[in-house]
């Protein structure tokens, strides 16, 4: 083996530099190019700003070219109470265009300006209306997307969003809405009654799109019918409240846009959201022939400030979503800068209150109870279990006692380290639904030993154990979601007080996604779960309902209880909200003598939010990233 | 050799079959099934039994109510790339549109008589029109039949309810779940058509069941009469045929389909495509570094062996095998990214969040502000999960690589070798350490699968949207498309790693031969 560098090496190295040039090359090209590229951006960015600002302008000059004469003001007012879209001889609500729950622009250190990053703990799977079904999705929806109605942040009312009037059928069969004339979508078009209409039949209706979930929800909806341009009547089978919130409750997709796509490609479609909303996709495709630039997951999703909204445009420009999966790196993330918001577990809420003393120096620790916060319980069976024998709980005094005998204060203070308030019922605490002068039961174990021997459950061969007349043995069985800490603790602690009472508890932990099953054949003694919330009130029939004890039903438990289907069933064709309540209040107070569940928890939302933000509140229906504003703005860090 | 390549090849495709079928039948028989990552909640519902229809319609919709059997062998129809049958047509949008289904056949047609089958006969448009009038027809299609499948499960609810008014022996035939199955009750004095005495206090439930049978009835009609519709404007082809087709609706040839992931809703393929560079790129730049430092490592504690290379390494990679990953990613994000500490690296992700607005080469602008740049914000990203996959992996790759150069160090060829005064360079290098490759190949194809799969923990820590999140997510939500295509992927790429590795063996040993 001889090594000589002959020719051909030569030219093979010649040709290898040639390639290592070229690619070299062909990067500083790419460098220049994006340069040149986000120059372009920024320009445009600007236009897009002055040309909002320009139209905001022309649309004022309008309403001011015109001669002030004394007949002007009434004339506009006039306008305004023009109900020739109204059915006649039914109160027409009215709405101012909507505006911030608290106004930014009058707290100190007010900007314009800046981007607010939350961190979600998971992607996102889809960004799609009606057919996304996370609850990341949803906080992504509701910035995006507007409705014609909203609840009011501070008083939880309906009030109009889209629409800046309504009549309600006093028999609850029709409802009509007019839309804010001035309303647009994030394109400029403007919101018409066809877009309702398309949204509700042929977009939630149309079985080729998938959105099963949405569909099943307006099964009481009969048709959706456009009166004028601005004015859309919905017509309903039965009275029930809910309408309302079918109706106001749905985001409007605009037609001229979604009917583009076929259905399969809205179906698959990542990133296919458009409305009125006062924040738009940073990525959007215009039609079918770029459905390539929709966001996809794994990406942050970057919404920027809509310039054409159609009434008071948000302080913020851009609203960011990351994702980080790891809880330790949220905190870091947040601490870094790299994000604005996190979501703290209880124990890490405390914990970092504890041991950073400086942490609120920096950072607003938020912790409130909002019409969002869902409660946890453990659900006794009341009926015959999967079908075969009926379990001691189908006696309302053993689950009174049941009750009693979990200390619920002990329990939030040990295993949620003092995060949380005791949960009395279903009903949302901070929901008119329900009562504030009733008190859930107290721990008081003599009272519930009481209550067992009154049913028929005594230790009566003094083995410590109580035992029933025929001498069976108080056993259950306490089914819970594996994969948790807090779950295992809270299993402890309930098989401890249990067993100190005299009760055989035996546990058994299954994976979540066994639950559905447990729950569909109702095979349980005992079961540990959630409900979340994100509405002042709902329809209580799926979960109460003596009906919803078949199949499809949520009412697990198989409690059956005449009051409480008869209040179902009056509170939910009753229309009035303030007689609704006191339906609500007194079904409250039957479910909690019954205790079908346990109530265990009411769950606070906790936030970490960057003191870099403000005009942050706390409102009854959650946080409103639209009025926050940055203090300052720096530079981009990078 | 190429008679031995062909053998290999052809008994990969039974391998491969029965690994999916036992993944398949290991999902489909999982506790919780498939249908959890469907299952409804109420919420608003205003009827309970609208829930029990709906539920109905999704099983029927994805075909979760059919035979384990029939439905694995309806995915391998799918994925094969021959298909026989109807050729299904291809949209401009790329979707493929399978020919309109038959719909379920009507449950108790001994008690209560099918209406009589017709046929629906019109003559589809031509050109733009026709593609209008199928996707009208296809819409009323779907519409029709979520209707007849709502309507046959509120037929079975109500025979149900009636025969719970019946009572005993019937009762005890009832599914827990309520929704009868009538196979069970053949024996009920239903009558095929005739009138039967039915007791007074069930006047009322027979009621019900018989207007449930003549409303599920009436929508079949509909429901059938739209299929045949849809069906005819399908053979019209509004769109060209998917795929290349070989006899007319019989044979045809396409890509395989692995359909669509229901936890997420978007096609298989789709979910793969992005996670698959993702995890690719950080295998390779991991195994690379793996490899160049624990080979040579390896290599020099055999020279030295006992000396203090040997023992260092050993003790060093050793340790480091011994750090969880899990803990290591936690020490990196809290240390390594923590401003608070040392902050050197980002906490998550691939990329910046202003990448869209990067240079690719590092940039100092006017005013003299160096940029990073696309190329190095990425390396900088991927520094901690790299680590983390990295620095485990050394231990098993040294030790195993000086225990082979030992062996072959001891071997009676060394020897002569040495006698003859071969100088020590050559020994180690053309000697020992060719013939020490054997063992590394092994352990070297083991790569590809594991390229696929990705690292669960480190794509956790790190939000990586690699495949090993998507994986672990699918397997948490029985999405069995998701976890079915994974498999087959896998198992393929494992196979043919296997068989690469038999070649490798040949050319790198003579004495190993195929023939």
């Amino acid at each position: 083996m001889q090594s000589r560098f002959g020719v051909k090496d030569f030219f093979t190295i010649l040709l290898l530099l040639a390639v290592l040039i070229s690619v070299w090359l062909s990067m500083t090209q790419r460098t220049r190019m994006e340069l040149a590229i986000e120059s372009i951006r920024v320009k445009l960015g600007e236009m897009e700003r002055q040309d909002a600002l320009l139209q905001r302008q022309i649309e004022k000059g309008f309403a001011s070219g015109v001669p002030v004469a004394a007949g002007a003001a009434p004339a506009a007012a006039a306008a305004q109470t023009d109900d020739a879209w109204a059915r006649p001889g039914v109160a027409v609500t009215r709405w101012a265009t909507p505006a911030p729950a608290t106004d930014p622009t009058g707290v100190p250190g007010f900007a314009i300006g800046g981007e607010f990053t939350e961190i979600f703990e998971a992607q996102p799977a889809k960004l799609v209306p009606y057919i996304q079904s996370d609850v990341y999705g949803t906080r992504v929806l509701d910035r995006v997307c507007e409705s014609l109605g909203s609840f009011n942040p501070k008083t939880l009312k309906m009030e109009g969003a889209l629409a800046d009037a309504w009549q309600i059928d006093p028999d609850g069969l029709w409802i009509r809405a007019h839309i804010n004339p001035r309303a647009r979508f994030s394109d400029g078009a403007r919101v018409t009654a066809e877009d309702v209409r398309w949204t509700y039949l042929d977009f939630i209706g149309n079985p080729l799109i998938e959105a099963e979930r949405s569909r099943s929800t307006q099964d009481n909806l009969k048709t959706v019918k456009v009166i004028d341009e601005q004015t859309v009547e919905f017509e309903f089978k039965e009275p029930f409240f809910t309408n309302t919130l079918i109706a106001f409750g749905n985001p409007v997709l605009p037609k001229h846009w979604y009917s583009k796509f076929e259905p399969s490609q809205i179906n698959q479609g990542t990133g296919l959201m458009m409305g009125s909303g006062q924040f738009k996709l940073q990525q959007l495709p215009s039609g079918p022939d770029n459905i390539d630039v929709q966001w996809t997951p794994g990406t942050d999703v970057v919404l920027v400030r809509n310039e054409q909204y159609w009434a008071e445009k948000p302080p913020l420009e851009r609203l960011r979503f990351k994702v980080v999966s790891d809880e330790l790196g949220r905190l870091v993330s947040l601490r870094n800068g790299e994000g604005s918001m996190i979501l703290p577990s209880s124990p890490q809420f405390n914990k970092v209150l504890r041991e950073d003393a400086d942490f609120e120096k920096a950072f607003y620790a938020l912790k409130w109870v909002n019409m969002r916060c869902g409660y946890s319980f453990i659900a006794w069976q009341c009926g015959p279990r999967a079908g075969k024998g009926l379990t001691p709980f189908h006696d309302a005094r053993v689950r009174r006692a049941m009750t009693m005998l979990l200390d619920r204060e002990r329990m939030i203070r040990d295993i949620w380290d003092g995060i949380g308030i005791v949960s009395k019922g279903p009903m949302n605490p901070e929901s008119p639904a329900s009562d504030p002068a009733l008190k859930p039961l107290t721990f008081n174990p003599d009272r519930a030993k009481a209550l067992l021997a009154e049913a028929g459950w005594k230790d009566r061969n003094g083995d410590g154990i109580l035992e029933n007349e025929a001498g069976d043995k108080f056993t259950f069985e306490y089914t819970y979601a594996t994969g948790g800490e807090i779950s295992e603790r809270l299993a402890r602690f309930v098989k401890d007080s249990f067993t100190n009472a005299g009760i055989l508890v035996t546990t058994r932990p299954v994976d979540w996604s066994r639950y559905q099953d447990l729950l569909k054949l109702r095979d349980f003694d005992a079961i540990t779960m959630g409900w979340g919330n994100n509405a002042p009130e709902s329809d209580p029939r799926q979960i109460w309902h003596s009906e919803s004890t078949r199949e499809g039903g949520d009412n697990f438990i198989q409690w059956r209880n005449a009051d409480a289907d008869a209040l179902i069933e009056q509170g939910r064709r009753s229309m009035v909200e303030s007689d609704r309540m006191l339906v609500w209040r007194q079904l409250e107070a039957v479910i909690a003598e019954e205790q079908p569940y346990t109530f265990v928890r009411v769950a606070p939302w906790l936030r970490f939010v960057d003191r870099r933000f403000g005009n942050v509140n706390m409102y009854r229906s959650g946080l409103q990233p639209e009025e926050f504003f940055r203090t300052s703005v720096p530079a981009p860090a990078y | 050799m190429a008679t031995y390549l062909i053998r290999r090849l052809l008994l990969m495709i039974p391998t491969v079959l029965g690994i999916t079928l036992m993944v398949f039948l290991i999902v489909a028989l999982a506790p919780g099934g498939i249908g959890a990552g469907l299952a409804v909640q109420g919420g608003q519902v205003s009827d309970t039994s609208k829930v029990a229809q709906m539920q109905a319609y999704m099983e029927d919709r994805y075909g979760l109510n059919d035979p384990v059997v029939v439905q694995y062998g309806r995915w391998i129809a799918r994925v094969c790339p021959v298909r026989f049958g109807t050729t299904s047509l291809e949209s401009p949008s790329g979707d493929r549109i399978a020919v309109p289904r038959e719909l379920p056949e009507l449950p108790m047609q001994w008690a209560f008589p099918a209406p009589a089958t017709f046929e629906v006969t019109f003559t589809p448009q031509s050109g733009d029109a026709l593609i209008e009038e199928f996707r009208t027809l296809q819409r009323d299609a779907e519409g029709r039949r979520r209707t007849y499948v709502g309507s046959v499960r509120a037929f079975k609810d109500a025979l149900a309810d009636h025969v719970r008014v019946l009572g005993d022996p019937w009762t005890a035939r009832l599914d827990p779940k309520g929704g009868a199955d009538p196979t069970n009750f053949r024996d009920l004095p239903l009558g095929g058509g005739q009138p039967t005495p039915v007791p007074a206090d069930a006047a009322a439930t027979w009621a019900k069941v018989n207007a449930a049978a003549a409303q599920m009835h009436q929508a079949w009609s509909l429901a059938e009469e739209a299929r045949q519709r849809a069906t005819i404007a399908f053979a019209a082809r509004p769109f060209p045929p998917a795929g290349v087709e070989v006899i007319r609706d019989v044979v045809s040839i396409d890509s395989p389909d692995f359909g669509v992931a229901f936890s997420r809703n978007r096609p298989v393929w789709d979910l793969i495509k992005t996670a698959l560079p993702v995890t690719m790129l950080i295998n390779l730049i991991a195994f690379p570094i793996i490899y160049l430092v624990a080979v040579p490592t390896g290599v020099l504690a055999s020279i030295r062996r006992g000396g203090v290379a040997d023992i260092a390494s050993g003790f060093l990679f050793l340790l480091l095998y011994s750090v969880p990953v899990v803990l290591a990613g936690v020490f990196a994000i809290g240390f390594l990214a923590n401003n608070q500490y040392l902050g050197w690296f980002p906490v998550s992700g691939l990329h910046d969040s202003a990448q869209a607005t990067m240079t690719f080469l590092p940039y100092t602008d006017p005013s003299s502000v160096w940029h990073r740049g696309w190329l190095l914000d990425t390396v900088w990203h991927l520094a901690l999960p790299v680590l983390c996959l990295v620095y485990g992996g050394f231990a098993v790759l040294s030790k195993q690589t000086r225990a082979s150069m030992l062996d072959n160090f001891n071997a009676d060829y060394v020897r002569t070798a040495r006698a003859k005064g071969v100088p020590r360079k050559d020994i180690v290098i053309s000697h020992v350490l060719r013939n020490s490759l054997l063992p590394l190949i092994t352990m070297f194809v083991g790569i590809f699968p594991a390229m696929l799969g990705g690292s669960v923990v480190v794509e956790r820590i790190f939000t990586i949207p690699g495949m090993g999140s998507l994986v672990i997510e699918a397997i948490n939500l029985r999405d069995r498309e998701l976890i079915l295509a994974n498999t087959f992927m896998i198992s393929s790429v494992s196979l043919l790693a296997l068989l690469l590795a038999d070649i490798l063996y040949a050319l790198c040993d003579p004495r190993v031969a195929y023939e």
